[in-house]
């Protein structure tokens, strides 16, 4: 093939190396070093062997990949749910569900999706692959990072226990009082429901933090803001996201609902000066901006893929990062549009009206970036690629009826029936889910080594974009035709039943494609072809590092000159050099232009973050059955954080202290 | 592993003149507390503005029958927390000069102090003169009052914890970035208290 960059246009932010570091000269590294510091690197930066260094593990690489798949298990775990549901439904009065049943697998389906694998999957594939775009050797908190794994799978566990001893919530996803509170709602499965949710918010909170440190603080020499890659933009946007988000619905599930239902208090209880609607309040702030935490992370993806294959940087970089930033912004405007069922001054609701229809406007100006992006490139038609134009045809989908419902009279029609569950499934499988799979396509052999088949790729592409718009297509039709969501069955004279058939036979076909998906991922894993540093001949840094990466990411620091570091210099990149290799130390460059700043010691391999993650597992779970289970938690937290600061403390180094005033040698 | 990429590759500069230890926004600690203070800042902002939310249930704050809170208890706590800043500044300071002593001495005044703090806030909590789960207006006052303090707990045990290790092992130097991170975070705990306390305790007086 021939070289992609001579046919690329001149790229005006490429300017010659910023003094990377002021009065160094130019040195040439001869193999025998390079390989000497790689071998040198690996004793260092590898997780310890065995189960001890499996439950001990901090590479951000191996967290990330935990996570990934967990999620990935959550969404076969909720598609079971959610092919149940369609098998009850495909026609009149069918018997195989009950309603009870039918309650909880409504609930843990959404859940699911949401809380356990959308947004999990959306920061982890950010925790893999942001250190790696930097340029950085780890992510910012390693153990913070092991730590919000632990604690997010804990969650998982909690709710599908909970499920199969039939303890499973039951009040849908949004937990609506008063329904979901104590008075109508009595047992434990509401407080499953609040317990799982507060687990995947500390651990998306910790994700959160980690990503915005590293992104701010550890980027590349070069790597001013200007430069950073548009997956990075999108990741550290929705990290802000997630810190403004989660605390809203932490509070009002942990502290309100929660506590409501264990020991009294009145948030939600009218007759005491409580209020129901504050829920939807919370609830919808941070909802709404969740789906753009699930969202926003596929755009960066996808801005990846369609410059890689359209063979040409992308058009309108500094466009999609205002886009990306405005979008982070409105999010946040426009929960009410939720509640337009609600008695809400008129106001307000042509406030959020005109809110919920602006916010399509950043969105329009990224996805024309693209189209111009592709149309002037020349583009592939990878399997990664079908999946971005099958997000083209089913998120705009999904955008243009989420356009009808922001205008109140028509939401006010069809609130809460199946075109609502036709708009926000065609959001967030053509906005969400298809740009992952072509996240799946582009990165696996970054992390495997190994490339997916694109045969089967296809079979999957196809399979899944059609099966998904053959089942929810005929919902938008259910919906005017007045079908709730969230009932167990309906009458044969309301005629819904050919339509509900047809989209079970489109949830099958796409059950079909990622049944193709995961022996296409079971073979690749060992048996796929090699991939090499660079298969798709990309531009970003994680090209510049062999897959899979090695533990350290980089055997030296790259140095960034441009946008697209590997078209605009070519291979290999220029670097620094200097950074230890006989202990664990990565680089701290300056916030705004990247400049080296100092040499960060970076923790070990710690069993703390488990340890941790068990406490408060403890506390939480315990909170349901005892308040006083609050207290016991508080307590072997204190002694799980002294624990860890031992840990800590005890390695003593020299380190070159820089006070301010001068730098002192000291240990 | 396959093998690393292939050489020759060009350095343009050396490292091994920089500092390993750094301090305020120069560490990466700083940045990851500061994550953790507007999240937690956030957090107590989202209950404040619930608290007013509720507030429009009623035509009375406090709901009739329900006592206003005292003040007191929560006034001398307000102070004390005021002045717990002071030996944390002191040690903040102490720790970019790098002495050990004026760390030892500040870290153990900041300390006692702070151990006070848990005591008055339990007290504090029963100022209020309403209970959790009297009305709303309990459950709001309550919420505020003891996220506050749970957060303040867990700065509490960090301060005193990272005091022992002073006291009791020889820290590495690394550490004295540690020692300003907390008295980082201590300042913003004290601080917001402020908005709260005149919420909570002086709000009913006055709406």
């Amino acid at each position: 093939m021939t070289d992609p960059i001579r046919r690329l246009p001149p790229n005006e932010s490429a300017v010659a190396a910023p003094g990377v570091l002021p009065g160094a000269r130019p040195t040439t590294l001869s193999d025998e070093v390079v390989l000497a510091d790689a071998a040198a690197l690996e004793l260092t930066w590898a997780d310890k062997p065995g189960l001890w260094g499996w439950l001990t593990a901090v590479d951000h690489k191996t967290i990330a990949k935990r996570y990934i798949f967990t999620a990935f298990l959550m969404f076969i775990a909720g598609g079971i749910e959610a092919a149940l549901m369609r098998m009850q439904l495909s026609r009149p009065e069918n018997t195989l569900i009950g309603p009870d049943r039918y309650n909880q697998l409504f609930t843990v389906h959404g859940t699911t999706m949401m809380f356990l694998f959308a947004v999990p999957i959306m920061t982890a594939m950010g925790l893999y692959f942001v250190p790696l775009m930097v340029g950085a050797r780890s992510i910012a908190f390693p153990r913070l990072n092991a730590f919000g794994y632990y604690t997010y799978l804990m969650g998982v566990l909690f709710m599908y226990v909970s499920l199969f001893i039939n303890m499973g919530p039951d009040a849908g996803w949004t937990s609506y009082p008063p329904l979901s509170g104590p008075q109508f709602s009595p047992g434990h499965r509401i407080d499953v429901w609040a317990q799982v949710v507060t687990f995947t918010e500390i651990a998306a909170l910790a994700a959160a933090v980690n990503i915005i440190v590293t992104t701010f603080k550890m980027r590349a020499p070069g790597m001013s803001l200007n430069r950073i890659p548009l997956f990075v933009w999108a990741q550290v946007t929705v990290a802000f996201m997630i810190i403004f988000a989660m605390p809203a619905v932490a509070t009002a599930s942990t502290l309100q609902l929660a506590s409501d239902r264990a020991v009294g208090t009145h948030w939600f209880n009218p007759s005491e000066g409580g209020d129901a609607l504050l829920w939807q309040h919370i609830f919808w702030f941070f909802g709404h901006p969740e789906v753009y935490i699930i969202f926003l992370p596929a755009l960066g993806f996808i801005t990846s893929i369609v410059e890689t294959f359209s063979r040409r940087r992308v058009f309108g970089y500094t466009a999609i990062v205002l886009a990306n930033i405005t979008t982070g912004f409105f999010a946040f405007g426009l929960w009410v549009h939720h509640m337009f069922a609600t008695p809400i001054p008129e106001l307000g609701q042509s406030l959020f009206t005109a809110a919920s229809m602006v916010i399509a406007v950043p969105t329009g100006v990224q996805i024309f970036c693209w189209l111009v992006t592709m149309f002037s490139g020349r583009p592939r038609l990878t399997t990664a690629m079908l999946f971005i134009l099958g997000f083209f045809f089913t998120f705009v989908n999904g955008g243009l009826t989420g356009v009808m419902l922001a205008s109140v009279a028509f939401d006010k029609q069809v609130h809460d029936t199946f075109f609502v569950v036709a708009h926000f499934h065609y959001v967030l499988l053509g906005g969400g889910v298809m740009p992952l799979f072509a996240a799946f396509y582009f990165w696996f052999p970054k992390v495997t080594g190994r490339m997916l088949s694109e045969t089967l790729g296809r079979w999957h592409a196809w399979l899944f974009i059609v099966g998904i718009n053959v089942a929810f297509f005929p919902m938008h039709f259910l919906g005017l035709n007045g079908m709730p969501r969230r009932v167990y069955t309906y009458l044969a004279e309301t005629g819904w039943g050919p339509l509900n058939e047809l989209a079970t036979i489109g949830a099958v076909i796409a059950v079909l494609g990622v049944a193709v998906f995961i022996v296409n991922a079971a073979i690749s894993w060992r048996g796929g072809l090699f991939a090499g540093a660079n298969p798709w001949d990309s531009y970003g840094l994680e090209w510049a590092t062999p897959s899979p990466a090695p533990s350290y990411n980089f055997v030296n620091t790259p140095v960034v000159l441009g946008r697209h570091p590997l078209w605009d210099t070519g291979s290999p990149l220029p670097v620094v050099t200097g950074l230890r290799t006989d202990r664990r130390e990565v680089l701290v460059t300056t916030t705004f232009d990247a400049q080296p700043d100092s040499r960060h010691k970076h923790p070990t391999g710690s069993i703390w973050p488990l340890v941790l993650a068990l406490v408060m597992a403890e506390l939480w779970i315990g909170s349901i059955f005892t308040p006083w289970a609050v207290l016991g938690g508080l307590g072997l937290t204190l002694l799980g954080m002294l624990g860890w600061g031992l840990q800590s403390v005890r390695e003593q180094d020299v380190e070159r202290v820089d006070t301010g005033a001068e730098i002192v040698e000291a240990a | 592993m396959t093998a690393p990429r292939p050489s020759p590759q060009e350095s343009l500069g050396d490292l091994t003149e920089l500092p390993t230890v750094t301090f305020g926004h120069r560490s990466l600690m700083w940045w990851g507390t500061l994550g953790f203070m507007v999240i937690e800042g956030w957090t107590l902002a989202l209950i404040a503005a619930m608290y007013f939310y509720v507030r429009q249930n009623f035509l009375d704050w406090p709901p009739m029958r329900t006592p206003l809170p005292s003040l007191p208890i929560p006034t001398i706590g307000l102070a004390v927390m005021l002045v717990s800043i002071v030996p944390q500044i002191l040690a903040d300071r102490a720790s970019r000069r790098l002495d050990l002593g004026g760390v030892k001495l500040w870290l153990l005044i900041s300390s006692l102090i702070s151990l006070v703090i848990p005591v008055l806030r339990w007290y504090e909590l029963w100022s209020l003169n309403v209970r959790w789960d009297s009305n709303a207006y309990g459950s709001a006052a309550w919420l505020l009052v003891a996220t506050h303090a749970t957060l303040l707990l867990l700065d509490v045990s960090d301060t005193v914890g990272i005091t022992l290790f002073y006291w009791f092992r020889r820290m590495p130097i690394k550490a004295m970035s540690d020692v300003a991170d907390n008295s980082f975070y201590w300042y913003f705990m004290a601080l917001i208290w402020v908005p709260i306390y005149l919420i909570v305790y002086v709000g009913p007086y006055v709406f």
